[in-house]
């Protein structure tokens, strides 16, 4: 079966609508800054379909309270049914929504307390042994690292120069849990194959895995393929989703490659005369450590085996990996997301400049510090970083449908207007590399986080460039041009 | 799906006469309004097309006698943004050529066609307004030349007859005894592949002592075509131009605006933006005719 999509109903027929939302939020907060209470009420609007909106309510509850040391919370989100194209998971659903209010009203908070927005954030962000709101205890995450690189980035304390706008934004997201298996084959010509049920949607996030083959079994990553995308045949992975994909399958993958590896060295040790630990996997060989002139090419040991009528071929499953410690729900319920496993931090902070006279907004440069743990792939996470703001600059600025008598008045890309690569503004990346408790050799997702903060960031740019908060999404031009006037009154 | 016809002229003479067997064909230059509103939906293909992108002789930028400019219709938007005298004197019309749509649009998509296609949002519409640009249009009867104003008449509408074909924009001269300047402007809410939201144009010759000695202001996408702004042109006229002036003239312009809600803004936003955007081009169009630098 294969179903293909006009541009027309890509965006009329599936759930890939972000949820539109109405956020109220109320903070306690004292003299000298930190945050004791919040309230928070969502409602969301899920269109005809529920879709994944009970999992995503789960998610919007724990937004609400942010990466934030609050004892207290009441947070509610009510999913309500509306007869308008189904809302469901879009990257990092209902973080970018909710971040750009939680973090507008973090700075109003802190203004509140005379703070400015990195002071306000520094002295509530969760750190070290903080307890989470569903009860989770914090250990190795970088939420103040990211705060603090991202301010210096910019040079937050200097303030905006004249005619710009300055603005912080901090968020979290999760790593998904899931189960996930591969197959990992070393062939007689010396390259290795990965076979995999993950899917490929143009992230990257699968042919990273050939980086992570190749590092475990000391070839070129150019002598890994891949095949990939046939669901059907290949073992079983959840799919692109949930910024799971190198976290479960790359876990995975390390398995199937230590077990192969062993083996090489196995027959290896045997080839050479050595003991198994005193060899080493380097440049496509087998090398007795300290002694690079005894080896033996890993081709050559593929192709013995195969002559001694062994394939070395591994497959390898990892299970689920295990929830932090929580009460056993969200304010939402208990459904999918009790706490956020392996926890992922990211501050990004935003230049901007406003045209007074339209209300037109400038991003000219973003600022992002993100802790996916140990990095894995760094290319693909710039890559991912520099998309996620991109995108989250046109869901804060220029994106949004807009609805006439029940039908969208804008389903084509003249009208629902994504960034172009001339609106791009100048994007810095630096990554706090805080090893992760479960992932493939520390690291963590790496898919969702970068598209939470940018346009919170942005909506704080905003106000600092011109005094005016803009309480709708996107912030057109012509709904800043209203902020403006009103700020005036 | 309905049989489709379509000719291709390779010259001149042979696109006279193939309209002339076919008077309704529709006529294909650059494809960029044609060919991408059928594969959008917005409207099918028409059931007979004349392709004319390979005429040569429908290309291409000459002065004529007494300083006037002759824009042949084929004509595309990246010539005339790449018109070192374009960019000199027709400034506007520069200006607005470097703002259509994406660089493969402005590579594809001509003068003649951008005009037959007679959008409110056109981008060369108020240029062409302010430079009392004319159009040459040809049929086996012969040719005739009438005002752009003229040729316009409404939202996808021209007074062009079945089986006459645009040949060209013709700019008559510009007065040039005191120094004039140009300028077209757009508000736009990103900075590639957008649409007018509201534009407008201006000409001004100003005198060695600040007095605006000619005016000319027309506006963009504001309503059912591209229209001039006489009473703000009457503001400027004769006077010093000075901040209220501009203002002044600004204000004439937003009222002589007809906007519309629709996606891209409220008529409420558009009006008050017909008021700066207009009011920038006029300060655009002073600074160029003082030579003021990076204007």
């Amino acid at each position: 079966v294969r179903v293909i999509f006009n541009r027309h109903e890509e965006f009329v027929a599936p759930d890939k609508v972000n949820h539109p939302m109405a956020i109220e939020l109320k903070t306690g907060v004292t003299r000298d800054g930190v945050m004791t209470a919040r309230i928070a009420r969502l409602v969301m609007d899920t269109g005809a379909y529920a879709s994944d909106a009970p999992a995503i309510a789960e998610i919007a509850t724990m937004m609400a309270a942010g990466p934030y040391r609050i004892p207290n919370l009441k947070i509610e989100c009510h999913t309500v049914y509306t007869n308008k194209t189904p809302a469901g998971s879009v990257r990092a659903p209902s973080g970018p929504q909710i971040a750009w209010a939680v973090e507008q009203h973090t700075d109003e908070v802190g203004r509140s307390a005379g703070l400015n927005g990195y002071e306000i954030r520094r002295k509530n962000l969760l750190g070290e042994g903080d307890v989470g709101p569903t009860g989770q205890r914090m250990s190795a995450i970088g939420a103040l690292e990211c705060l603090d690189k991202a301010a210096e980035m910019v040079s937050f304390s200097a303030g905006a120069s004249a005619g710009e706008g300055l603005g912080l934004g901090c968020g979290w997201w999760f790593s998904f849990p899931a189960a996930s298996s591969v197959e990992l084959k070393l062939n007689t010509d010396g390259s290795a194959t990965v076979i995999t049920g993950a899917t490929e949607s143009g992230t990257g996030a699968v042919m990273g895995l050939a980086l992570i083959a190749a590092e475990e079994l000391g070839l070129d990553p150019g002598r890994v393929s891949i095949v990939y995308q046939d669901t059907e045949a290949a073992t079983w992975d959840m799919g692109s989703s949930g910024s799971q994909t190198t976290y479960n399958n790359g876990r995975a993958l390390i398995a199937a490659a230590g077990e192969l590896r062993k083996r090489v060295l196995d027959i290896a040790s045997n080839k050479l005369e050595a003991a198994a630990e005193d060899l080493e996997l380097v440049d496509g060989s087998v090398r007795v450590r300290g002694t690079p002139s005894r080896g033996i090419t890993i081709a050559e040991v593929a192709s013995a085996a195969f002559g001694d009528g062994e394939i070395l071929v591994k497959r390898a499953s990892q299970d689920v990996v295990p929830m932090p410690e929580n009460f056993g729900a969200t304010c939402a319920g208990r459904v999918v997301f009790p706490a956020f496993a392996d926890p992922t931090f990211v501050c990004q902070a935003a230049r901007v400049t406003v045209d007074d006279k339209t209300g037109v907004v400038q991003v000219k440069e973003i600022a992002a510090a993100h802790d996916f743990g140990k990095v894995l792939n760094a290319e693909g996470a710039r890559g991912q970083v520099e998309g996620g703001i991109v995108q989250s600059i046109g869901y804060g600025l220029t994106e949004g449908t807009q609805y006439g008598e029940g039908r969208q008045l804008n389903p084509h890309l003249l009208d629902y207007k994504l960034q172009t690569a001339a609106d791009a503004p100048a994007i810095a990346i630096e990554f706090v590399e805080v090893e992760g408790a479960s992932g493939p050799r520390g690291g963590k997702g790496v898919g969702e986080p970068p598209i939470i903060v940018a346009a919170a960031a942005v909506g704080n740019a905003i106000h600092s460039a011109t005094g005016a908060r803009v309480r709708e999404l996107p912030m057109t031009a012509p709904r800043v041009w209203r902020a403006l006037r009103e700020r005036r009154k | 799906v309905s049989a489709l016809e379509y000719f291709e002229a390779a010259d001149i003479k042979q696109a006279r006469e193939l309209l002339g067997r076919h008077p309704t064909a529709a006529i294909l230059a650059g494809g960029t309004d044609l060919v991408v509103a059928s594969r959008s939906g917005k409207r099918a293909l028409p059931g007979s097309i004349l392709d004319i992108h390979k005429v040569p002789q429908l290309r291409g930028i000459e002065a004529q006698g007494r300083g006037a400019l002759r824009i042949g219709a084929l004509t595309t938007h990246a010539d005339l943004e790449a018109s070192a005298e374009v960019r000199r004197d027709w400034s506007a019309l520069s200006d607005a050529s470097a703002l259509v749509g994406s660089p493969a649009t402005r590579h594809l998509g001509t003068i003649g066609g951008n005009v037959c296609n007679a959008s409110p949002a056109m981008e060369a519409g108020s240029p062409l307004l302010v430079f009392d640009a004319r159009v040459e249009l040809m049929s086996r009867r012969g040719k005739r030349q009438l005002s752009f104003a003229e040729f316009v008449v409404g939202p996808g509408r021209t007074s062009a007859h079945d089986g006459e074909i645009l040949t060209a924009v013709v700019l008559p001269p510009v007065n040039r005894r005191v120094p004039v300047g140009s300028a077209y402007l757009r508000l736009e809410y990103r900075q590639a592949m957008e649409i007018a939201v509201v534009g407008a144009a201006a000409l001004v010759a100003v005198d060695g002592r600040g007095k605006c000695r000619f005016a000319r202001i027309a506006l963009t996408a504001v309503a059912p075509t591209c229209l001039r702004a006489e009473h703000a042109e009457k503001a400027l006229q004769g006077r010093q131009v000075t901040d209220d002036a501009i203002a002044e003239a600004a204000h004439a312009a937003a009222d002589a605006a007809r906007p519309i809600d629709d996606v891209r803004a409220s008529a409420d936003y558009r009006r008050e933006m017909v008021r700066v955007i207009t009011s920038r081009a006029i300060e655009r169009a002073v600074a160029r005719a003082r030579k003021e630098p990076s204007r």
